[in-house]
């Protein structure tokens, strides 16, 4: 199924050792390239005869005089001094091929025992080397310009650089992979208790994918819950109504006075209008319905000539057609109940609609009071209702918005409440119009 | 002229006492049954209608419906406690004739029971009956769905008044209807029925099928009423 993972640990170690190698192959190709090195024959015969002549000359001077006479064979490319002013840098880059060529065409150069290396690149990367005279003090000598050493300096920078290289390279690629399933964690995690349920797949270290495991069974848990409360609140609802069914049918016969009758019937519509909405609330938030096309002009003025046909002052203002894609029940509930609480709380209603490229935009107005300002946000949220324990006054549980939001929110659009300069509330819906 | 059979299918054996009496009281012969299986000892005997509470333990109402109608063309009104649109829509496309929520009182149930066997009878005025949609100019109306969709496939709403007027003209298409006779019609609807209300109301669904580039079907004709003058099919 999923190929065993190394984990953060073991990624860590592979940086390093990956870095390790790239540093000891750079060091190698440098070494081997040092040991191949040689200057061109006349070149090579020059320095030897420049050395062996120095060594020679330097050997039978008094030490004190020594200073003075290697100043006398120093020229402009090449340098040498005595006594050997500091020890050669530990891990320097021997320079074998060079030596030998020197040794060949002055053997006597044997005896000195004589050394060539490359100096690091902040003593300027040229050729340099020692020889013993035969009382074992040491002669220094460089040479600046040489024809091709560019290519070992070339070779230092890459000793240098190579490593940090690598370390980066490789850091990136291993921390992007490592960290990809952790931003996927993310972005499921913010989508939590929606209905778009996303298995985030079980990848990277095995910390990670331990994490991403126990935040799927977590999800999972938590819509098992959720759907639970859910079949047990449908089902309450459900089971509720039998018993209001025979309270109807016992009421009938009951025989009472016509206006206790009356009375208990509303009681009765009340029961079942409040149950209506719970069982609207979460059909709409269980979303069955598939998205198709319809004509929002024509729902919306529906919705107000059905109020106008029950004689309530409600009046459209729109063009006759708009076609786009919603899912049509929960659309219509939801611009339902907010013409429903503009009638019952404001006694009028008025639904402009139009519509740009892009998005269609619902207003409903009322002549009402609105809402207070402080209650404006609050009333989006299930079972609150602004006239709370004052005047129970209001049908349905406080959902009608709620559910509206639900259904706007599902088509990707908005629902805004605002409160009008002249009074009176208005809902604001915008819906993005999908082309096909 | 004997009293029309009603078999009642119920579970809750309190609401079917009552729902049985209410009957009762009215006239009718009840016979009562709790399952489904009982349903179908009590149906062996004719019948002239069936009330079937939807959920049912054992078989859900709804299969029963299906399997009902497989053998027997007898109207079925189905009652459910869900009362959501989906169950009322499933209801009516397999065949069901109407479809009562939960609470109900004795007056709408008795009102439902009566139009649906005077429909049966042939008194009645639907003439839409039997069948399930009508298309005209490429418009499609699905009755048990009471969907009027577009040439295009948009779903465009339809009031109550609206969708019994559009009903009413696509059942006597190319035919003249009076003004008089909509009036009567739509008074179940309008809570002011007059001439004007109905110029209003047709005029309303003028707008509605005014999507194609084709002129609406509805011309009036001066002095008497409305004429519906697309050809109408059937399905």
């Amino acid at each position: 199924m999923r190929a065993p993972s190394i984990g953060l640990l073991g990624r860590i170690l592979a940086v390093l050792l990956i870095v390790a190698a790239t540093e000891f192959a750079a060091n190698t190709f440098l070494f081997e390239r040092a040991n191949q090195f040689a200057l061109r024959d006349d070149e090579a015969y020059r320095v030897a005869e420049h050395l062996v002549i120095a060594r020679r000359v330097l050997d039978r001077a008094a030490p004190q005089a020594r200073e003075a006479a290697a100043k006398e064979f120093t020229t402009a490319s090449f340098t040498i001094s005595w006594p050997a002013g500091h020890r050669a840098s530990a891990g320097r880059v021997e320079l074998r091929k060079l030596r030998e060529q020197v040794i060949q065409f002055e053997p006597e150069l044997l005896q000195s025992k004589l050394s060539v290396h490359l100096q690091p690149l902040s003593e300027g990367a040229a050729i340099a080397g020692t020889m013993e005279l035969s009382d074992r003090s040491l002669v220094h000598f460089h040479m600046r310009q040489s024809s091709n050493v560019w290519g070992l300096t070339f070779g230092s920078l890459l000793v240098l650089i190579a490593p940090t290289f690598a370390l980066v390279v490789v850091g990136i690629v291993m921390i992007r992979a490592a960290f990809r399933p952790l931003s996927m964690l993310m972005k499921a995690t913010s989508h939590v208790g929606t209905d778009g349920h996303e298995h985030v797949p079980e990848q990277g270290p095995s910390e990670v994918r331990h994490l991403i495991h126990a935040f799927n069974e977590m999800h999972a848990r938590i819509q098992r819950l959720i759907s639970s409360r859910t079949q047990s609140l449908v089902a309450v609802c459900h089971d509720l109504r039998t018993p209001l069914s025979r309270l109807r049918l016992r009421l009938d016969n009951a025989g009472l006075p016509e206006d206790a009758s009356r009375a208990m019937q509303e009681d009765i519509e009340e029961l079942s209008v409040l149950l209506q909405s719970l069982q609207d609330y979460m059909s709409g938030q269980s979303a069955g319905e598939e998205p198709q096309q319809l004509d929002l002009a024509a729902m919306a003025s529906t919705i107000i000539d059905n109020a106008r046909d029950l004689g309530r002052n409600a009046s459209f203002y729109g063009p006759e057609h708009l076609v786009m894609t919603a899912r049509p029940s929960a659309l219509r509930r939801a611009l339902n109940n907010l013409v429903d609480n503009a009638l019952h709380y404001g006694g009028n209603v008025r639904l402009v609609l139009k519509s740009t490229e892009s998005e269609a935009v619902i207003r409903i107005e009322d002549d009402g009071l609105g809402i207070p300002d402080d209650m404006l946000g609050e009333v989006m949220q299930p079972f609150v209702r602004i006239d709370g324990a004052r005047a129970r006054n209001t049908h349905g549980m406080g959902l009608g918005l709620t559910i509206a939001n639900d259904a706007v929110q599902l088509e990707g659009g908005s629902l805004s409440l605002s409160n009008q300069a002249g009074g009176g509330l208005c809902a604001i819906i915008c819906l993005p119009l999908r082309k096909e | 002229m004997t009293a029309p059979t009603i078999i009642l299918v119920e579970d809750d054996p309190p609401l079917r006492r009552l729902t049985a009496r209410a009957l009762q009281e009215q006239g009718y012969a009840v016979r009562t049954a709790a399952t489904a299986p009982e349903m179908w000892i009590a149906l062996q005997t004719p019948a002239d209608l069936i009330v079937l509470d939807i959920m049912l333990p054992g078989t859900n109402g709804i299969d029963l419906c299906r399997q009902i109608r497989r053998e027997n063309d007898i109207p079925i009104i189905f009652i459910s406690a869900r009362g959501s649109e989906e169950d009322r829509v499933l209801g009516l496309e397999l065949g069901a004739d109407d479809f009562l929520p939960k609470p109900f009182g004795t007056r709408e149930l008795i009102a439902r029971v009566r139009a649906v066997l005077r429909r049966r009878s042939g008194n009645g005025f639907e003439t839409e009956k039997g069948r399930n949609e009508a298309r005209f100019d490429g418009w499609s109306l699905s009755y048990a769905r009471r969907e009027l969709r577009s040439p295009e496939g948009a779903l465009v709403d339809l009031t109550g008044a609206e969708f019994d007027l559009l009903s009413t003209f696509i059942g006597q298409s190319q035919r003249v209807i009076g003004r008089e006779r909509l009036i009567e019609l739509s008074r179940m609807r309008l809570a002011d029925s007059s001439d004007r209300s109905i110029d209003v109301l047709v005029s309303r669904l003028r707008r509605k099928l005014s999507a194609t580039d084709k002129p609406p079907p509805i011309v009036t004709v001066r002095g008497i009423g409305y004429m519906f003058k697309a050809d109408v099919t059937h399905a």
